[in-house]
């Protein structure tokens, strides 16, 4: 038969050790001297603490003390994670989040679009788009532009900023025309001899 | 300065007053603005045919409107010719780089029949203007581009190819002489009448138009459509045009693509596709030419795919457009030109303007009478 181990002699020796197992330990320790021998000295030791015990300054209660070391500890602890860098959890940041979402909604919104809209209205939207970004004065192009005009009321061509016309007080021209190389003219008609003069004006 | 340059500097007669002009605000404040001072110069080369008699810039001024100065200017030349042939056309090159940078602007007069020693007048009106800004004042400058004499001969630096236009109003003007020679041999005064009243009548009816032609990107948003080209076919012309699209958006029509070919037997190195546009209310009216520097051995086709947007009065929707070739000119520098019958149809519908020459004539005929116009066409022979 196996001899006790000490945690089973000092559960015994402090009578801590269960009904059965208490019954099966002392019908060892009555055959076995050896592990008598080792409850005789736990239980020796178990009293000489009990007198230290009682010696202790009066008023200090253990359950007190242990109270306020686990405080401590405590106050410890949240102190430290006040100092030492804070980990976060791994994930994915707030502002991604949306830009995905954002971005998937688009994708399904283009999606619905093609599939469902005609090819005309479409270029139509992209052309407003377009013209949204860079916006059209009415009746020219933008400065870096070129635009040659013929009116009723005569010729005229804008660039870089600059503009040179045909329009004669008073006297409207008899033709105009446009070339789409960047020329207009305008015929003028003398009244009194018939004669003609013809002014263009050219975009480079 | 050479013998024939001549540069006035008007800074003084056009601003005797000083050089300062009160301009008042739209508050009634007066803010006093230091005028530009305008100088002209008038540069014919020393061995021109022509030489300047006289020029006058009466009613030039020049004034700020809003964040511009603007110009105008008034020309009245008179030149003399100094050579041995008779001058059927001239065009002046008129340009201030400063007041419209890369832009430039010319006048011609076509149907001229100036004898050696003879002078004559050219009248020009420009509006210039330009950003305020810049230290120097602006200049205009009037050159000589080119003269075309009766035998059509040619003189000048023809920066602007006025040699080809002026050729071009020539060929058109001796061919509706012919044409109105013609009408009175066969019908007499009535007949000459009755055409000189009918081309009045159609030039009363003929649509005033207005478009821009722009280069780059196109600025309306209207749903787009592909139109195919009709085009007429002149048994004459020496191109034929094949087949032709263009993008119509609304009032704009852009990115067009034609196919000619040369069906003569000469090579081919300039032409011109008119382009005659109707609108969702039936109106016709040429509305631009196509011109194509192309050189096109015979029985060759080639595409011409020109780079601009053609937009119209926003008023005038494109329904549909159709085309025809205009003129060519051949490697060795003569012109085709349609025939009178070819283009005839055309006049009547009031969709074609009449040529600078039967403009003339009418005008004698409305001003002067009908013996006025007889004795021109017998002037030229």
């Amino acid at each position: 038969m196996r001899h006790l181990s000490e945690q089973e002699v000092a559960l015994y020796a402090a009578s801590e050790a269960g009904w059965w197992n208490g019954m099966l330990y002392r019908a060892h320790v009555r055959g076995c001297e050896g592990c008598r021998r080792m409850v005789r000295e736990y239980r020796l030791d178990r009293e000489r603490l009990q007198m230290l015990a009682d010696e202790l300054p009066s008023g200090v209660s253990w359950e007190r003390l242990a109270a306020e070391m686990t405080a401590n500890i405590r106050v410890g602890l949240a102190a430290g994670e006040c100092v030492a860098p804070r980990e976060r959890p791994a994930s994915i940041p707030t502002g991604w989040r949306v830009a995905g979402a954002t971005a998937g909604f688009a994708v399904l919104l283009a999606a619905a679009w093609w599939l469902n809209m005609p090819k005309g209205e479409t270029a139509a939207l992209g052309r407003a788009m377009k013209a949204i970004v860079q916006p059209v004065r009415r009746g020219m192009l933008s400065d870096e532009g070129t635009l040659v005009e013929a009116s009723a009321s005569g010729i005229e061509v804008r660039e870089n900023g600059g503009r040179l016309g045909v329009f004669r007080q008073g006297v409207r021209p008899a033709t105009v025309s446009l070339s789409l190389q960047g020329t207009a003219r305008a015929r003028y008609i003398d009244s009194d001899t018939g004669q003609v003069t013809i002014t263009s004006v050219y975009a480079q | 300065m050479s013998g024939k340059s001549i540069t006035v500097f008007l800074a003084a007669s056009l601003f005797a007053a000083g050089a300062d002009a009160q301009i008042f605000g739209p508050g009634g404040g007066q803010q006093v603005m230091q005028q530009p001072s305008i100088s002209h110069r008038i540069d014919l080369p020393g061995d021109a045919p022509v030489a300047l008699v006289s020029d006058e810039w009466g009613g030039s001024a020049a004034a700020v409107r809003g964040g511009a100065y603007q110009l105008d200017v008034r020309l009245a030349l008179s030149l003399r010719n100094t050579g041995q042939r008779r001058i059927r056309g001239i065009t002046l090159t008129v340009i201030s780089q400063e007041a419209t940078p890369g832009g430039k602007g010319s006048i011609s007069i076509p149907s001229l029949d100036v004898g050696p020693g003879e002078t004559f007048p050219i009248r020009g009106d420009l509006r210039l203007l330009r950003p305020l800004g810049g230290n120097s004042g602006p200049m205009v400058e009037v050159t000589l581009d080119g003269i075309l004499f009766d035998n059509l001969t040619f003189w000048g630096p023809n920066k602007l190819n006025s040699r080809r236009q002026m050729m071009v109003w020539e060929l058109e003007a001796r061919r509706d002489r012919q044409h109105f020679k013609s009408v009175y041999e066969r019908g007499g005064r009535d007949g000459l009448q009755k055409e000189m009243l009918e081309s009045m009548s159609r030039e009363a009816d003929r649509p005033q138009f207005g478009a821009q032609v722009m280069r780059g990107r196109p600025t309306n948003n209207a749903p787009e459509q592909e139109v195919k080209f009709a085009f007429l076919h002149f048994p004459g012309a020496p191109v034929e045009a094949m087949d032709g699209t263009v993008t119509v958006a609304g009032n704009e029509a852009r990115s067009p693509k034609l196919v000619v070919h040369n069906r003569s037997s000469r090579p081919v190195q300039y032409l011109e596709i008119a382009w005659i546009v109707k609108d969702q209310q039936g109106h016709e009216f040429l509305a631009a030419t196509v011109p194509a520097e192309k050189r096109m051995p015979s029985q060759s086709s080639t595409q011409i795919i020109p780079d601009a947007v053609l937009r119209l009065e926003s008023k005038t929707p494109v329904q549909s457009i159709s085309g025809y070739v205009s003129h060519v000119e051949f490697t060795d520098g003569s012109l085709w030109i349609p025939a009178r019958t070819e283009i005839e149809e055309l006049a009547a519908r009031r969709v074609i303007a009449p040529s600078p020459e039967e403009q003339r004539l009418v005008q004698i005929y409305r001003k002067r009478s009908l013996n006025a116009v007889i004795d021109e066409l017998k002037k030229f022979q």
